[in-house]
Order: C-alpha cells, then sequence, then structure tokens
C-alpha cells in the first residue's frame, strides 16, 4: 500500500484521532501514525474525563466553549457511540479563605469571557451535592460543565475515521521529519517513510523532539499524574469535581465506578522508573485520603485499579495549535498540559479547518507556536 | 500493524450470546464485534468494552477474551500482548489503601 | 521503612521452599500470603505425591506442607497471614495489606511466588451455580469439609481433573463422566485407572455442549467433538447432574511482575504469561526472582525444588553464599528438579503422541482413551508376571518419575533402577512375602497383591483401598473390573491398616480363580441382597456409588 496521502498525522491520541475524523468526513485522505501498540495510548487514555471550561486560561476558553455548545451534547450521535456525555455542571471546591480567593478568581476570568460561573457557599455546595463533607466552604459553580468517557471517545473517533478510510497504523514510531523544496512533506519512522502534503503533529510529548528534527521547539515538560477507579458504585450525583488547589478531580462514570485524579505533592521528583510509566507506591494511598476528605461516603468505596500517565505541559500551561511559517505544511497541536480532553472534538474540527480551509473558524492565535519568550 | 488489513467481514456465530466476562456482563459477540470495529488489542478491547475491568480485572476471562480477538484477527494467541497489571493486585477499599501504617 | 533481606510473596510450596532455604544462609526472610493458612494448596492435597525420597514421594501432600511449616519455623522464617501483596513497585517495594491497614515495605530481594489460577471455559450455561473450579471442589472437600454436590461431571483429564475426580467419590460424589476435548488422557494413567475402576466412565475427544438448569446445575449435555473441536451432530449425551467441575489448566499469576516491569513473555508450554528468568529463577530486574507455578505451571513438587534453588540464589545475590558453595547446592537441586522432569509427561514431551515407552513396551492406547488398560494390555508390562504364591502385580505402565515401590519392598522383588521414570519390574525369583507395603507406597494406587490360586478354586487380591466405611473380613459385595464393571461376587477376606501405609488401606477380597488378573475393585454390598442383584443390571459404564467422605488428618 502507498505509504502517500494527502494527510499524516502522528499520534493516535485523542486529538489525532479526532482530527482524522474531521478531515476524513470532510473527504480527505488520511493516515495516522501511532507509536504504541495501542490507539489513544498517552493521556487519552488516562486522563479523568473533565469536560470543563471553569478554571480554563482565557486563550483555550473559547475552544473549551465552542465544544461544549456544538460539539459535546451531539457527539455520541454523531459517532454512532456513547460517548458518557454528562452535562451536570462543575464544583471547584474550597475549604480555606485562600482557597475561595483562588476560585473566586476563576469564576471572574470565566464570566470575563460569557461563561455562567459563580461562587456558591458550603449550604448551596451540598444542596447541589449533598455529599460533599462539611470541610468543603465554598465553591465556584459552572453548571455547563460534565464530564465524559475518553476511552470511549477516543476509540470513537478512531472507529468512525477507520470507517472512513483513514489509514492507523499502530507499533509506527516516528523519527524525523523532513522538508523537500522547502516544505514538510516527509515522515520518516524507524520502518519507512511516509509523504503528505499536511502534516499534523499531535505526539503529545514526543512532539518536542519530532519537531526539532526541522528546527522547531516547543518548550515544554514531561510530568507523570496519576488516577484510580473504584468497582460500580450507586448512583451519587452527577457533577465533575475539582479542587481549587487543583490536586484532586474526579467523577462517577455511567458505569458507576468513581474514576479520581490526584497528586502527592512529589510528582516532580518522582523516581521515573527508566522512562517506564510506573505509578508510585505512595500517590494512590494519598488519592485516597484526599478524595475521602471531600467525599467521606466514598471511604468503603473499592479500588480496582490504579495507572499513571505522561502530561505535555507546556511552559505556559495552554497547547501549542498552530500553523508553522517556516515550515510549510506542518500543523502542530500539542502542549495540551493535561486539559487537551475536554477540548479535543473542538480542536480537531479546528485542526481539519487548518488543514482543509487554511484557516480554523476559531481565533487561535493565542495558542501559536512562536508565542514563547524570556521573561525579561 | 496497519489497521486497514481485512480480515474480513463480521459473521454472527451462534454463540455469541455467550458470556465471557462476567464482572462487565461482556458477551463473546461483542467482543468479536469489537475487533471488527478496530479494536485489535487487548487493551482496545478493554477500553473500548470494559472486559477485565471489574472486580476480578481479568482474571477470570483473560484467557478466553484473547482465544477469541486471536481468532477473530486470524493470529496466535501467544502475539496478543495482555493488557498491563496494575495495583492493587486485589480490590481495596479506599479507607484502606489510604491507612498508611506510620513509622514507629 | 521497613526492610528485609528477602521478601517472598506467596506461602505456598514454592514459596516456602525459598524462605527456608534463604533463612538457612542467614538472610532476614517475611513470607506475605493472602490466605488465613500458609502452605498454599498443599493442604488440599490428600494423595501421596510421586517422585523419589528426596522429592518426598509417597507423602501425602498436606503432610509435606506440615513439614514445610515446621521446617520453615525452624529456619527462622517469619510468615505472615492474611497479609495482601498489593503491589510490587520500583526499588523492590512492596505495598501489603494488613488487615486494615496497609504497609509499605521493602526488600534487598524479592521472590515472586504467587502460583497460578484456574483456568476457565466458556460454554452455555457456564455462570450457572454448580459450574465450579477443580481446585474449588478441592477446597471446600479437603479443606472446609463440604460436598461439592451429590452427581458431578468432570471436565478435564489433566492430573488436576483426575485426582480430583478420585477425591470426589472419596468426598461421596457419584462422579458421572470425566470428560476431555483431546484424544487422550492428558495426566499420569495410574490416576485415570484408580478412577476408572470405580466405574467412572471417560469421554475423550468430547467437550460439554451446554450446561442445563436455570438457578443452578440440573443437567449437562456433552457432544463428540471433530479434529476442528466442532461438535458432531448426533454424538449428544446429556447426564442428570448437580455440578459441572472445570479442570481445564492453570494461568500463571505473574501480575506483580509485569507490574514490576519484568521481561515477560506469553508461553504456552508453560501455561501462559510468565517472567523470563534464568535457571535460579532470576528475573530481567535484578534482586527480583521467581519460582513455582507462576513461572510456568508444573507440579508442586518441582515447585518446592524451584523454590529451593531461587531462595539460595537470593542469598547469593545478596553475598550470604559463596558462589562455590551456591553453584554446588544449585546443582545437586537441579539434579533432583531434572529427574522430576523426565519421563512421558516431561515438559519436552507434552503433546507428543508417545506410542513406547523408554523400554519399548507398548503404551496402552486403552489407558489413554478409556482410562484403564484391557485384560490383554496388562500382561505387556515388566511389573504383571504369573508367579505362583502371592506376589505384586504392578500396573504401572507409564514412564513416571517415582520409585518408592522399590524401596518398599524388604525382599527385593521390584526394581527400577537409578533411572525413576523406568517402569518398575517384578523379579520372578525373588519371594514376596505379602506384606503390602508396596501396595501402600504406591502413589498411584497401582499395585496389587495376587494370589492367583488361594485354595477352592479362588484366588485373592489385595487392593489399595481409600474408602469409608472399611469393609470388615467376611462382607460380601462384588469385584469391579479395571473399567469399574461388576465381574463377579466377591468376598472380603481381610483389611489391613497400619501407620506405615498412611491410610492407605489394604483390602484383601476373594474372588473365583478366573477373575484374580481382572478383578481391581471391590464395591461393598449395600442394603441386602436383592438391591446388590438389582445392581448387576446396571449398565457396564456407570458409577457405583460409594458412601461416606474420606478423612485423612
Amino acid at each position: 500500500m502507498a505509504n502517500t496521502a494527502e494527510t499524516i498525522i502522528i499520534g493516535g491520541g485523542v486529538i489525532g484521532c479526532a482530527a482524522a475524523y474531521y478531515l476524513a468526513k470532510r473527504g480527505m485522505s488520511v493516515i495516522v501514525l501511532e507509536k504504541s501498540d495501542n490507539i489513544g495510548s498517552g493521556g487519552s487514555s488516562r486522563n479523568g474525563g473533565g469536560v470543563r471550561q471553569s478554571g480554563r486560561d482565557k486563550r483555550e476558553l473559547p475552544l473549551a466553549m465552542y465544544a461544549i455548545e456544538h460539539i459535546w451534547p451531539t457527539l455520541s450521535e454523531e459517532l454512532g457511540m456513547d460517548v458518557e456525555y454528562v452535562k451536570k455542571g462543575n464544583l471547584r471546591l474550597g475549604k480555606t479563605e485562600k482557597h475561595l480567593e483562588i476560585l473566586s478568581h476563576l469564576a471572574e476570568v470565566g464570566r470575563s469571557c460569557g461563561l455562567d460561573m459563580r461562587m456558591i457557599d458550603g449550604k448551596e455546595v451540598r444542596e447541589l451535592n449533598p455529599y460533599l463533607s462539611e470541610e468543603v466552604i465554598g465553591a465556584s459553580w459552572c453548571p455547563t460543565d460534565g464530564h465524559a468517557n475518553p476511552l470511549r471517545t477516543t476509540l470513537a473517533f478512531y472507529v468512525r475515521a477507520r470507517a472512513l478510510g483513514v489509514r492507523f497504523i499502530t507499533g509506527e514510531e516516528v523519527v524525523a521529519l523532513r522538508k523537500v523544496k522547502g516544505k514538510a512533506r516527509e515522515v520518516v519512522t524507524k520502518d519507512g517513510v511516509f509523504e503528505g502534503e499536511h502534516i499534523l503533529l499531535a505526539a503529545g510529548y514526543e512532539s518536542r523532539a519530532i519537531a526539532n528534527t526541522v528546527g522547531v521547539d516547543i518548550p515544554m515538560s514531561k510530568k507523570l499524574l496519576e488516577a484510580l477507579v473504584t468497582e460500580a458504585e450507586p448512583e451519587l450525583f452527577p457533577q465533575m469535581l475539582g479542587t481549587a488547589e487543583a490536586d484532586f478531580y474526579g467523577h462517577q462514570t455511567k458505569h458507576g465506578s468513581f474514576v479520581f485524579g490526584g497528586s502527592s505533592g512529589m510528582e516532580g521528583v518522582n523516581l521515573d522508573n527508566h522512562g517506564r510509566l510506573a505509578t508510585s507506591s505512595i500517590t494512590a494511598p494519598c488519592i485516597c485520603r484526599g478524595i475521602m476528605k471531600y467525599v467521606p461516603k466514598l471511604s468503603d468505596a473499592k479500588i480496582v485499579r490504579t495507572w499513571a500517565g505522561w502530561e505535555d505541559q507546556s511552559v505556559d500551561g495552554v497547547p501549542v495549535i498552530s500553523f508553522v511559517p517556516e515550515v510549510p505544511g506542518l500543523v502542530l497541536a500539542c502542549g495540551f498540559s493535561g486539559h487537551g480532553f475536554g477540548i479535543s472534538p473542538a480542536v480537531g474540527l479546528m485542526l481539519s479547518e487548518m488543514i482543509l480551509d487554511g484557516a480554523p473558524s476559531l481565533d487561535l492565535s493565542a495558542l501559536r507556536y512562536d508565542r514563547f519568550c524570556a521573561k525579561i | 500493524m496497519d489497521r486497514s488489513r481485512d480480515i474480513g467481514p463480521f459473521v454472527p456465530g451462534p454463540d455469541d450470546d455467550l458470556l465471557i466476562c462476567r464482572c462487565e456482563e461482556v458477551t463473546k459477540g461483542e467482543i468479536r464485534r469489537a475487533v471488527h470495529a478496530g479494536m485489535w488489542t487487548m487493551t482496545e478491547i478493554r477500553r473500548f468494552l470494559r472486559v477485565g475491568m471489574g472486580l476480578c480485572q481479568g482474571q477470570s476471562c483473560t484467557k478466553l477474551v484473547k482465544g477469541i480477538v486471536a481468532r477473530e484477527l486470524g493470529v496466535s494467541p501467544a502475539t496478543l500482548d495482555p493488557e498491563t497489571s496494575r495495583a492493587p493486585m486485589r480490590p481495596t477499599e479506599m479507607h484502606v489503601l489510604g491507612d498508611e501504617k506510620k513509622e514507629a | 521503612m521497613e526492610r528485609h533481606d528477602l521478601i517472598v510473596v506467596g506461602a505456598g510450596p514454592s514459596g516456602l521452599s525459598a524462605a527456608i532455604e534463604a533463612a538457612k544462609c542467614g538472610l532476614d526472610v517475611v513470607v506475605f500470603d493472602e490466605c488465613a493458612r500458609p502452605g498454599g494448596q498443599l493442604f488440599k492435597q490428600i494423595h501421596k505425591f510421586f517422585g523419589s525420597k528426596e522429592h518426598k514421594a509417597k507423602i501425602r501432600g498436606f503432610r509435606i506442607g506440615e513439614e514445610l511449616l515446621k521446617e520453615a519455623s525452624d529456619a527462622g522464617v517469619q510468615v505472615v497471614l492474611n497479609a495482601t501483596v498489593l503491589g510490587l513497585y520500583q526499588e523492590k517495594e512492596v505495598l501489603v495489606r494488613i488487615g486494615d491497614e496497609i504497609r509499605h515495605v521493602k526488600g534487598d530481594a524479592i521472590l515472586v511466588a504467587t502460583g497460578a489460577s484456574e483456568n476457565t471455559l466458556a460454554f452455555p450455561g457456564w455462570t450457572l451455580p454448580g459450574v465450579i473450579g477443580a481446585g474449588a471442589a478441592q477446597t471446600m472437600m479437603n479443606l472446609h469439609g463440604v460436598k461439592p454436590g451429590e452427581r458431578v461431571l468432570m471436565l478435564g483429564s489433566g492430573n488436576v481433573g483426575l485426582v480430583v475426580s478420585f477425591q470426589l467419590l472419596q468426598a461421596g460424589c457419584e462422579v458421572v463422566a470425566l470428560v476431555d476435548a483431546a484424544p487422550r488422557i492428558g495426566g499420569y494413567g495410574v490416576h485415570a485407572a484408580k478412577v476408572a475402576r470405580c466405574g467412572v466412565p471417560f469421554y475423550l475427544s468430547h467437550t460439554i455442549v451446554r450446561a442445563e438448569g436455570t438457578d443452578h446445575v440440573t443437567g449437562v449435555v456433552i457432544g463428540e467433538v471433530d479434529k476442528s473441536w466442532q461438535i458432531i451432530p448426533g454424538t449428544e449425551k446429556h447426564f442428570d447432574v448437580d455440578t459441572i467441575c472445570v479442570a481445564v489448566g492453570l494461568s500463571p499469576m505473574s501480575q506483580l511482575l509485569t507490574m514490576a516491569g519484568c521481561d515477560m513473555a506469553d508461553d504456552p508450554k508453560k501455561g501462559g504469561y510468565v517472567p523470563v528468568c534464568d535457571e535460579t529463577g532470576a528475573t530481567s530486574v535484578p534482586g527480583i526472582f521467581v519460582s513455582g507455578d507462576v513461572s510456568g505451571i508444573e507440579e508442586a513438587s518441582s515447585a518446592m525444588i524451584e523454590g529451593r534453588i531461587a531462595g539460595i540464589a537470593a542469598a547469593k545475590y545478596l553475598g550470604y553464599v559463596e558462589q562455590a558453595a551456591e553453584e554446588n547446592e544449585v546443582h545437586a537441586l537441579e539434579t533432583s528438579l531434572d529427574a522430576l522432569r523426565q519421563g512421558m509427561f516431561a515438559p519436552k514431551n507434552r503433546g507428543k503422541d508417545l506410542r513406547e515407552t523408554e523400554e519399548g513396551c507398548p503404551i496402552s492406547q486403552n489407558l489413554l482413551r478409556k482410562g484403564y488398560l484391557s485384560d490383554e494390555e496388562v500382561f505387556a508390562y515388566p511389573g504383571v508376571r504369573k508367579i505362583a504364591g502371592v506376589h505384586p502385580v504392578i500396573e504401572c505402565t507409564q514412564n513416571i518419575p517415582c520409585n518408592p515401590c522399590q524401596d518398599a519392598c524388604p525382599k527385593g522383588c521390584i526394581t527400577i533402577g537409578e533411572n525413576i521414570t523406568s517402569l518398575p519390574v517384578v523379579n520372578p525369583d525373588a519371594q514376596c512375602i505379602g506384606c503390602g507395603m508396596c501396595v501402600a507406597s504406591c502413589s498411584g494406587q497401582a499395585i496389587f497383591l495376587v494370589d492367583e490360586d488361594a485354595g477352592a478354586d479362588t484366588a485373592t487380591v489385595t487392593l489399595p483401598y481409600e474408602f469409608l466405611p472399611l469393609p470388615k473380613a467376611g462382607d460380601k459385595g462384588q469385584a469391579l473390573s479395571r473399567s469399574g464393571a461388576p465381574l463377579c461376587e466377591a468376598e472380603v477376606a481381610g483389611v489391613r491398616s497400619a501407620p506405615a501405609f498412611d491410610h492407605t488401606n489394604l483390602l484383601t477380597i476373594r474372588v473365583p480363580k478366573a477373575y484374580a488378573m481382572r478383578a481391581r475393585f471391590f464395591q461393598p454390598m449395600e442394603g441386602g441382597c436383592a438391591e446388590w442383584a438389582n445392581q448387576w443390571t446396571v449398565p457396564e459404564t456407570s458409577a457405583p456409588s460409594f458412601r461416606g467422605p474420606m478423612t485423612i488428618c
């Protein structure tokens, strides 16, 4: 089979799969190259499933608002598979006055962008969610936020894209990009060379090294995060939960299990297990203690799995979604910094517009690759 | 692995209703259909259908699922990598996992 | 943080053996096991083990367990029970749940001996209550004294299926059939023979079509399979059962090793996904060792030796023994392990259709297909001789690693030789005194004492008997053939029990002379002559019922 397509996408995560879907839907030929043996191997299958606008940076908020207004509500229908999207709000919880200050600021940012987001007191918090402990003295509340199943969403985009003729190749590790006659053209893998008019680089943290091969650097780091899931529990509450310090987050899934992410505070210095993803022995117990303080009722819930994932943390905390003028044909979509899932359908759509129409319908100029500069 | 390889059409089988993953109540037919939808690895099957994600963590059904997926793909079961093993090895209550013995 | 020289995960035969050797070398060893009792599966094993003396042959599994526990305690091994290892993390740290708290414990070395879990087979109705694993049946019977059911169908003719079938009979269950999709019986012929002579029919090349019942098993349908494992229409057979026992192999429980980042390989010959390790059990992660079923499914006897080897290797890794000493000890153990891995059932012969023994005797196809030797075939083996007076008849016809009978005979009637897989030879010139030690010593219950001319046109047959209630001299009943078919009237001439026999009773029955070489089991008469007479009309393949549980403790 010819290794040529109009667009070559590097990375079979939710961004790559979504972009492949929207491109193929408009008739473009696409090849997706994924280094791992599995589709959605990275953060796409390891995140907490939040679909939220609240707490986001102004620069990416339009993507989140667009996704929630125009894509998420009908996504299951469009893809023919339940992505378990629930739009029942996000409570970002505070236990101290300092927390409330942080939350008030986030709410102000949201409101300034037209988001329905406000502060509520402990009493109102427990009216919305009676299972939250008395330690919670207030929260920010965004009723249009929610959550979805990231595993199903990623695979649904994959299934539909594949059905539309997108060629997915797993276990295909990209080692370099090559310009031909001044344009990004070739994608060199360990086993061969692929060619495309357009090359979309959506490979998470690995994007940095690949972009380096055509002289482009995206300042980002790799951060290990951990999460856990319980056995199925009776239905307790529908909201997505987060905290002022962003140290715990989670929700109850359609299946009944609770998925919670959290940190031990040692993330930056955990042993990296020789580059092999591994959980730390102290994180899951810490997440458990954290959760029980917010939701005491879950103390008897059984944890069935814990896992770790890498986050592609851009230096300013928002992604790069951008053309690279000096490497025509290359489109970057990386550095999602741990909150890419909620905006992924919108990002996929915008990427398809960038490739097919030459520009996205939303203004993404604040997410350009060349925005980074020294502090003085 | 090129996911465009033709593995033939899905042909309904007489035992498609057979329950394979008891914890998550997944049938043989669902697993076979998932392979035809593009789930070609044990990990993808697991994420797509929740097979082996229940209380027993696949202790009972992994070999059965592997056999079904391999047959559908026309490969040897031994070529399919198993899902990742994750702690805790036994389901553990949150208050227990959170209760670390303090050093004396 | 709590730290030990060696943490052993799993207090089964292999883990305990490793812990003992390591502790003897001076290591501080702790063993964690999630169960409330130590010993792993050993305490469910009420049958006598195979091998030679060094492998603890002719000792019952649970006794070996008791010996191991004592040895461990003498060696100063700390065994922590109800202690579930939840994870094996970087830097050889385990997270262990003890009661309602968790502890972080580090080991300078870790030995994972977590054993295996039972495979399942999916067939319509397999989720009905009453479909259970053979191991579960063993746990119910032998640990908890609970009968798994009244009428049982066993699926799987490997040693587990055969041994558990016999134990079900001992517990007073009726085993209606022993079924296997393979064309040949997978386990030892002697294990099959002792089940067959109780009247259990074998259905090879058969599998379960469906289990019947709405809220529990009430019946089962089996059918014959063709070469592509499809049911041949019209071959279906129905049995009324309340229990279906599944013994279709084991899978290594190697999850902790995957989690620890050890190199793994899917090896169907070892039962599944196992860590890549060297002959001492060292994995790709320095300081993490494995032994027993988790590194490849074998028998408990080999698991114990593997454990000892890995325990010494861990001691060597931590500098507690010198290289030379380690090599000597490991070499001796490897020789012993190698002896167990010989013969017809050796890993290297798995799946092969062998036709002859090492001695050139034909391997009985009846034994492989029906579970018993035909009356003619039996004379092809060196343990079966016609000799005047009482003499042993050894129906041991496959090369399996076992030789206690040779040592048991005080008169030198039985020879096996250096190679413990050789068939036992009965020496026609030696003088048998009828002591019966050989009968009781045979873990396969394949030795009988026969006196073909005991006067008045009768013969006596002394057979191993492990059922209760024990018949008494003078009791009447019927003699059964090797296939379990009623042959003739028989009277109990005597019953011998002795501590040296270790609960294998010696039942001597008197039968008409013509049946001396055919009568191999005894069924006591039940409830008077009329009923007894009725039993003559049952078809050859139906199972006689045995009463009362067998208790060995």
